[in-house]
C-alpha cells in the first residue's frame, strides 16, 4: 500500500514518506514510533495528544455461514428440551423422532413423491409468475401507454390477498393442478411486478441524460442503461416471490391435494403422527432457507460491480 | 415577460460563416419560469477553436451548454442552434455506468467492428490501458475522469462539450488534468466548449474566452499565450485580472485597471 503510494507520486516525496515506510511493520500507533527523519524531534512527549484510535462503526466483517447459525441454535434447544423431557412428544416430538419418521417416508418412498410434487408446483408458479411479473413491469415501466394500462390494476392486485382471489380461482379452474400453479404464479407476479416497475421508472435522470450526449438508441438505452440500472430491484422482487412461492405452496397444498409435502402433513394430522408434520415444517423452512441463499448468490455473481455495507 | 426576438439565418454573412464554424448559435433564449436565463445568446466557435465559457454560478453557462448539447428539452426558449454531425459531452461528474466496465463504459454507443479497438486505444491516450476491465469504481476520481475523457474523444468528435468537467477533482489532479485535455486537444483539433468558473483554468487551456454574465455575454476575450502557458508570466496575469474584472470579482480599487464591463 505504502509502497503503490510512493511509486505513483514519483521520485518528488521520497523523503517525507521515507520514514513510515522504513518504520517496522508493529502495530504500534505512529505517535510512539520515532521516526527515523529529522522532521518531527520531539512527539511522544508532547502534551494533550492521545493514541489514535481505530474506529469501526460498519458491521464489521462478514461471519462464514453465519445465516445458518439461528436456525441451528433452534434446533439445539429443541434437542435440549426434548432431552429433558419439558416437551409432551404426543404435541411436539423430538429432533430425534423426526429423524426417524424421515428415515421411514424415505423407506417407503413418500417422502421423495411428496417433495417432487411440491417442488414442481413450486418451481412451475415462480417461473410463470417471474415471467409474467417482469413483462408486466416491462410493459409499464417502458411505455406510457403501458403504464396507464398495467400499473393500476396490478396495484389493485396487490391488495386483494391470494386467500380471497381462491374461492373465485376454485370455480374457474377447479381445485386440481392448474389452480395450483395459478394460484403461487399470481403471488409471485405482484412482487416482482412492484419492484421491477419501480426500478425500472426511478432511473437515475443522469444515466437517461449521458445516454442521449451519447447519442443511443433505444434499443442500444434498453440493453445497457436501463436494464441493468433495473437488475437490483428485480433481484429484491425475486427474493419476495421466492418467498411469495412458497407460501402459495403452502395455502394450495392445504385444499384437497392428493400429493405433496402439505398433504402429507395433513395426513399425519388425522393420525396424530407429530413427526411427520414436522418433517414436513422442516422441508418447508429446507426449501424456504436454501432458495433464498441461492438467490442471494446468484444476485452476488451479477451483481458484482456493487459495492455496498453487505460486502 | 419580454417579447423573443427570434432572429433566424439573416442571408448572407451566416451562411458564409458556417463554413468554418463549429457552432453557430443565433437568437438563444432559455427561461427557467420567469426568470430568463438566456437572453437572446449569439455565438460562433470556429472549427479547431478551444473556448472557455466563464460565468458565476446562475450566469446561464450551463443552460448555455445543455442547449448547445441538445439536452435541454424540458426547457422553454427560442432560438436557433447549429452543431457539427459529431458532437461529445463530459460531464462535470465522470458519469460512467457502474455497471460495465471501464472499457464497455468508452465504447458506449460508438458504432463500427473496430470500436473496442478503438476503445483501448482511447483509453491508452489517457494511460488507462491497463485499467479497461476494472469496474468504475475501483478507479479514483482522477481515473474516472480520464476515462470520461476517453469516451467523449473516442468518437473523434468535430466539438467537444465540457460542463466544468474538472470540478469536483482535487487541486493537483486538477493541474494534470489540465495538461492531458489540452495534448489531447493539439492532438484531435475539436473545437472546445468548456464550461467553467475558474478563472485560472479557463486562461490556462483556452484559446477565447467568453464571460457570461446574467443570460449575455459581456467579454469575448482572445489569450494569445503559447501553448505551454506559464501562470507567472505577466500576460497570463493581465489575462486574469480583465476575467477577474469581468466577473465582479475583484477588490474595487483593481477594477479601474481592467476593460470594464457596465
Amino acid at each position: 500500500m505504502n509502497l503503490d503510494l510512493t511509486s505513483r507520486t514519483g521520485g518528488g516525496t521520497a523523503t517525507v514518506t521515507g520514514g513510515p515506510e522504513k518504520a517496522p511493520p508493529s502495530s504500534a500507533p505512529p505517535a510512539s514510533t520515532p521516526p527515523a527523519d529529522a522532521r518531527t524531534p520531539d512527539t511522544s512527549a508532547a502534551a494533550g495528544l492521545v493514541p489514535a484510535i481505530q474506529r469501526r462503526l460498519g458491521r464489521g466483517k462478514s461471519i462464514p455461514f453465519g445465516r445458518l447459525l439461528g436456525p441451528l441454535l433452534l434446533v439445539l434447544a429443541w434437542w435440549g428440551a426434548s432431552a429433558a423431557g419439558w416437551l409432551d412428544p404426543r404435541k411436539l416430538s423430538s429432533p430425534a423422532s423426526v429423524v426417524t419418521s424421515a428415515q421411514e417416508l424415505w423407506v417407503s418412498g413418500r417422502l421423495q413423491e411428496s417433495v417432487q410434487a411440491s417442488l414442481s408446483r413450486a418451481l412451475l408458479g415462480l417461473l410463470i409468475g417471474v415471467a409474467a411479473g417482469v413483462v408486466l413491469a416491462l410493459a409499464s415501466g417502458l411505455s406510457r401507454v403501458g403504464d396507464a394500462v398495467v400499473d393500476g390494476t396490478l396495484q389493485v392486485k396487490r391488495s386483494i390477498p391470494n386467500l380471497a382471489l381462491l374461492p373465485l380461482l376454485i370455480l374457474w379452474l377447479g381445485i386440481g393442478e392448474t389452480m395450483k400453479v395459478v394460484v403461487i404464479a399470481l403471488g409471485v407476479t405482484v412482487g416482482i411486478y412492484i419492484n421491477t416497475h419501480a426500478a425500472l421508472v426511478s432511473i437515475d435522470a443522469r444515466y437517461v441524460e449521458l445516454a442521449e450526449a451519447q447519442r443511443l438508441s433505444r434499443w442500444v438505452f434498453l440493453r445497457k442503461v436501463v436494464l441493468p440500472a433495473a437488475l437490483p430491484g428485480f433481484f429484491t422482487g425475486l427474493r419476495l416471490a421466492v418467498t411469495a412461492a412458497w407460501l402459495g405452496l403452502i395455502v394450495v397444498e392445504q385444499i384437497n391435494a392428493t400429493s405433496g409435502i402439505g398433504y402429507m402433513m395433513f395426513q399425519a394430522q388425522q393420525y396424530a403422527q407429530s413427526g411427520i408434520i414436522l418433517v414436513g415444517l422442516v422441508l418447508y423452512g429446507t426449501f424456504g432457507f436454501a432458495s433464498d441463499a441461492l438467490v442471494r448468490l446468484v444476485e452476488g455473481r451479477v451483481l458484482s460491480w456493487r459495492r455496498t455495507i453487505t460486502a | 415577460m419580454a417579447t423573443y426576438d427570434h432572429r433566424l439565418s439573416d442571408g448572407g454573412p451566416v451562411a458564409e460563416a458556417v463554413e468554418s464554424a463549429a457552432v453557430r448559435v443565433n437568437g438563444l433564449t432559455r427561461s427557467f419560469g420567469d426568470r430568463q436565463v438566456l437572453r437572446n445568446v449569439d455565438l460562433t466557435l470556429a472549427r479547431g477553436e478551444f473556448t472557455a465559457l466563464l460565468g458565476r454560478s446562475g450566469s446561464g453557462k450551463s443552460t448555455l451548454l445543455r442547449a448547445v448539447a441538445g439536452l435541454d428539452h424540458t426547457t422553454v426558449g427560442t432560438g436557433e442552434i447549429l452543431v457539427p454531425r459529431r458532437v461529445s459531452l463530459v460531464f462535470q461528474d465522470s458519469r460512467l455506468l457502474p455497471w460495465l466496465r471501464i472499457l464497455d463504459n468508452v465504447v458506449l454507443g460508438l458504432p463500427g467492428d473496430d470500436a473496442r479497438e478503438r476503445g483501448r486505444a482511447a483509453l491508452d491516450e489517457v494511460s488507462l490501458g491497463g485499467r479497461a476491465s476494472a469496474w468504475p469504481h475501483e478507479l479514483s476520481g482522477g481515473e474516472q475522469q480520464r476515462a470520461a475523457l476517453a469516451r467523449s474523444l473516442v468518437s473523434e468528435p468535430e466539438l467537444l462539450l465540457a460542463d466544468e468537467p474538472f470540478g469536483s477533482l482535487d487541486a493537483l489532479t486538477r493541474i494534470r488534468m489540465h495538461r492531458l485535455l489540452r495534448r489531447l486537444y493539439e492532438r484531435h483539433r475539436p473545437a472546445v466548449l468548456l464550461v467553467t468558473h475558474d478563472v485560472d483554468e479557463a486562461v490556462t487551456l483556452a484559446d477565447r474566452v467568453l464571460v457570461l454574465d446574467d443570460g449575455d455575454f459581456v467579454l469575448d476575450l482572445r489569450i494569445d499565450l503559447p501553448a505551454d502557458r506559464d501562470p507567472g508570466d505577466p500576460l497570463f496575469q493581465r489575462h486574469r485580472t480583465t476575467l477577474l474584472g469581468a466577473l465582479g470579482a475583484l477588490p474595487d480599487d483593481r477594477t479601474k485597471d481592467t476593460e470594464e464591463p457596465s
